[in-house]
């Protein structure tokens, strides 16, 4: 089914970027987030805890609408595969939603928290932030493997299949991988956004190394078992333009090997910018090789942009919106670029 | 009924209990934003330090507040695609695009200010923050207009045509401005904004009631009721327009909201009767029994002494919507009204007796109870008046076009369950959270002693710095 003219092709593919951009610097932004509150569960310290949540007070807001605007980019553009993913991906979804609402409320409400209370605020951070992940890396997976749909003569094919589907041994390590990146990307927050010379940056830093193999592991074994089990993957991958990914996996290595130099070195905002770079290579990496499916085997791009795809309305919001909105967000982190030192958790 | 039936009453049982626990927040962030703004700047404008402190001090709810709705929030906009998978797809060419809209100009661009607005204290120019606040509020009310677009159009559905089941765009212009829309979206903007009056009036008459911090409150409770002599009227007008929009556009919807199930008398004349209070019968035909006044029906619907109204029976059988909630909850939206601008009155009075003076604001103990009763009143009407929206127009979910068990997903009533009792707890839990915290700030009152921040900015550290220097920790939570 595609009811595209040519026009509306490439808007759907300009689109497809930008959702592609907006999910992966939801990554790349809440992955730090999110990582450094899985990592609060191994802190013994409350203030330490309590300095890491206010490390990200005046940003996680803004990082989690990254997601807020994959999903809208979703619904506008790709509607037919918004409806019918979500309705596949509804457990993790829920659980992820849960994960993320309870995350907010522990984050925002902590400050006021009895004493006693706020052990168990802060149990459910880092549960939460656990949980968000880790179900978040398992409807990835399960979205890799597509979906079966109804086939209606007339009208648009829609999720049939139960709720249960998603459950798969590669889906549940994709979740289980998340978690492991996602904890290399909060040892570096944590060690940027912290005073020199504070006990948690260097607790914190006893981790990054085998926190690095972890994750360097995770990615080597999910690259290996796409490669077995996903043909659309490895067609490409080991084609006649392999080149193109050894290329992209040197480039990937080269970022690695610069951010490892930069943790050694204490240059802590070049080994963020680092480990970014690298993420963002392997993400382009990935989303190039799904193309042009957006959903393996299930939508294409093409196939589940909306019809009424417009030149105006992609215009107006890419020329007018995106760039004003991507500006006053990095006046915001830019305010609050400062270190911190645990004592910020007593400010009262 | 069937399984399918019943997994799809779940699923419509899911997606009220999200709207209704997210509806519970963005009002107040809408209207004590823009609150927020004026403060904020009459304290740069005049320097009065109480101006700083009332801003400081609701702030601190605001953050409770807003909190809450992004929590709740993030929820409803992938809960469309989960729980209304087909309705999504077949309406996603307008509906998500205005909610895709919504994201980029109302949340990206809130979320690029609100860190701003609340952690900004000192480290920003104070025009840099007020320009942060009034984004805020700006952003916040963009939001409103986007979600109520594509709610009314759902109410409303011009400028479309139903094509290989995708609702194709003819006319823009016309499907954003849909009749419902020109009087929703200001109703429920108004409606904010009177909720928020009510609430900061409703706080600051619970301290003057207690002698604490007497002045300082006097001058917001002060400010948001004679407000409020302006607003609830204006939310009476619009609520009336609302009204006959739904009379002419949606008139099953109508007759449902008034019990009214004759378009004409027994004799022949039409039926102008209005039910002050009634009961449906069984056969879902007529009234057990009501309390009817004549004549005021056609008057509220037609502006005429005789119009005729089309009653329910009017209707084929599978086209009548539910009668029971969209009756009585209107009835409560109306009344709440009704005594809003009772109250309003009331201050309105006691101002011009001069008895709302600092001397002698604390001895009307009866109109700040009456007061802090308000406070609560608006959220029930918001709640009222959407049941009334959304049960009134069933069984559609566009509005003509679209039935909403067409629209469901294929979800098993298992599945519909999990996500009914998971949310009802995690909502709750959000729900319990902010009134805990709410109650916990306001006990604790504002503060009056830290130093107001000085005109200019404040050095904001370095990015990188060399080991040894020592750097300044300046970030602060804002209570
Ligand atoms: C009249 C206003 C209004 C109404 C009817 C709704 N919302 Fe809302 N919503 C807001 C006004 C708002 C807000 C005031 O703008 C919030 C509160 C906190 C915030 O960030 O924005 C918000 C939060 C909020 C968020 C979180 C944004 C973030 O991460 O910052 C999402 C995704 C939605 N809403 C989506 C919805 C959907 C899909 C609705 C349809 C049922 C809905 N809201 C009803
Ligand atoms: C403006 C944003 C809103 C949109 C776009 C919206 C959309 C929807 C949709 C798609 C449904 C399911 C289809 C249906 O049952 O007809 C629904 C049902 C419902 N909504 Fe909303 N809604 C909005 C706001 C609200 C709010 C704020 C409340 C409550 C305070 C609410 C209460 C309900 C209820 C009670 C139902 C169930 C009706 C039924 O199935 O009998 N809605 N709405
Ligand atoms: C006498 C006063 C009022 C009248 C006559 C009135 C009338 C209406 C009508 C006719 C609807 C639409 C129902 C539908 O579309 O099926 C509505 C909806 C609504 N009302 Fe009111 N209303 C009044 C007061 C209020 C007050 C005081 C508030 C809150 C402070 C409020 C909040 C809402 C909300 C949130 C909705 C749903 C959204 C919308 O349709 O805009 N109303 N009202």
């Amino acid at each position: 089914m595609n009811t595209l003219t040519h026009t509306q092709d490439m808007l759907a593919f300009a689109w497809w970027i930008a959702l592609s951009v907006s999910v992966l610097l939801y990554i790349m932004l809440d992955g730090a987030d999110l990582g450094a509150g899985i990592l609060t569960l191994f802190l013994g310290d409350e203030d330490e805890r309590g300095a890491v949540m206010a490390a990200m007070a005046g940003t996680w807001d803004a990082n989690e609408t990254w997601l807020v605007v994959a999903g809208g980019v979703l619904f506008g553009t790709f509607p037919f595969v918004y409806g019918s993913a979500f309705t596949y991906l509804m457990v993790p979804l829920a659980l992820v939603l849960w994960g993320i609402m309870t995350r907010a409320v522990a984050l925002e409400f902590r400050h006021l928290a009895e004493p006693r209370w706020r052990r168990f605020s802060d149990w459910a951070f880092g549960l939460s932030s656990l949980g968000t992940t880790f179900f978040g890396g398992v409807a990835v997976g399960a979205a890799l493997k597509g979906f079966p749909m109804t086939h209606p003569a007339h009208g648009i094919p829609t999720y049939v299949g139960g709720a249960l589907r998603f459950l798969s041994p590669f889906s549940l390590w994709t979740g289980a991988a998340a978690v492991l990146a996602v904890m290399l990307a909060g040892g570096l927050f944590i060690r940027a956004r912290f005073k020199r010379g504070e006990p948690i940056r260097d607790h914190v830093a006893r981790w990054t190394d085998p926190a690095f193999y972890a994750a360097l592991a995770c990615v080597a074994i999910t690259v290996g078992w796409s490669a077995l089990i996903f043909p659309w993957a490895a067609q490409k991958w080991f084609g006649p333009q392999f080149w193109i990914w050894g290329v992209l996996l040197i480039a990937a290595l080269f970022a690695t090997a610069r951010m490892r130099r930069a943790t050694r070195d204490e240059r802590d905002l070049a080994a963020i910018l680092w480990f970014n770079l690298t993420v963002a290579i392997l993400g382009v990496a990935m989303i190039a090789t799904m193309y042009p499916w957006l959903v393996p085997n299930t939508w294409t791009i093409y196939s589940g942009a909306s019809p009424q795809v417009s030149m105006i309305t992609f215009t107006l919001a890419m020329a007018g919106f995106f760039p004003v909105m991507v500006m006053y967000n990095w006046y915001q982190l830019w305010v609050f670029r400062a270190r911190i030192s645990k004592l910020v958790s007593y400010h009262d | 009924m069937t399984t399918s039936d019943l997994s799809a009453f779940i699923s419509r049982l899911d997606f009220a209990w999200i709207t209704t626990f997210h509806i519970i927040y963005p009002p107040l962030t809408i209207g004590l934003a823009a609150m927020l703004f004026i403060a904020e700047w009459r304290w740069v404008a005049t320097q009065d330090p109480y101006w700083y402190r009332l801003c400081r001090f609701f702030e601190k709810l605001f953050v409770v507040n807003f909190g809450a709705g992004v929590a709740t929030g993030v929820t409803m906009e992938m809960a469309f695609g989960i729980l209304y998978g087909p309705f999504s797809q077949a309406a996603g060419p307008f509906f998500g695009q205005v909610l895709g809209y919504e994201t980029i100009t109302a949340f990206m661009y809130e979320a690029g200010f609100i860190g701003l607005m609340l952690f900004g204290w000192g480290k920003i120019s104070r025009g840099m923050h007020l320009f942060a606040t009034f984004n805020v509020a700006f952003a916040s009310t963009l939001s409103a207009f986007w979600i109520l677009d594509a709610n009314s159009w759902m109410q409303t559905p011009g400028g479309v045509t139903l094509k290989d089941g995708v609702f194709q765009i003819s006319d823009w212009a016309k499907a954003i401005l849909n009749p419902d829309f020109l009087y929703a979206m200001p109703h429920m903007v108004v409606a904010s904004i009177e909720l928020s009056l009510c609430f900061v009036a409703a706080v600051s008459a619970w301290y003057i009631l207690g002698r604490r911090h007497v002045a300082l409150f006097r001058r917001a409770l002060l400010w948001s009721v004679l407000t409020l002599i302006v607003v609830a009227p204006l939310q009476i007008w619009l609520g009336d327009g609302l009204g006959r929009v739904v009379a002419h556009d949606q008139p099953a919807a109508l007759a449902a909201m008034e019990g009214h199930y004759n378009t004409l008398t027994p004799t022949g004349q039409p039926n102008t009767g209005w039910h002050v209070v009634a009961w449906p019968n069984a056969k879902g035909d007529g009234t057990v029994w009501a309390i009817t006044i004549p004549h005021v029906l056609s008057l509220l619907e037609t502006h005429s002494w005789n119009g005729t109204v089309p009653g329910l029976n009017d209707f084929p059988k599978d086209q009548r919507p539910p009668v029971v909630i969209p009756f009585y909850a209107f009835r409560a939206m109306v009344a709440i009204g009704g005594v809003l601008f009772l109250v309003a009155l009331w201050a309105a009075w006691l101002a011009v007796r001069g008895r709302l003076s600092v001397e002698r604001i604390a001895s009307n103990r009866w109109f700040l109870r009456a007061l802090i009763v308000s406070g609560f009143l608006p959220y029930l009407a918001v709640w009222t008046g959407w049941w009334t929206r959304e049960i009134a127009r069933q069984p559609w979910v566009v509005y003509g076009l679209m039935r909403t068990r067409d629209g469901v997903s294929h979800l098993s009533a298992a599945a519909a369950i999990f996500w009914l009792v998971g949310f009802m707890l995690f909502e709750l839990m959000v729900w319990g959270g902010a009134w805990y915290f709410f109650a916990k700030v306001i006990r604790r009152g504002p503060d009056l002693d830290s130093p107001i921040p000085a005109p200019g900015t404040e050095s904001l550290g370095h990015l990188e710095t060399d080991p040894d220097e020592d750097e300044e920790a300046g970030y602060f939570r804002p209570v």
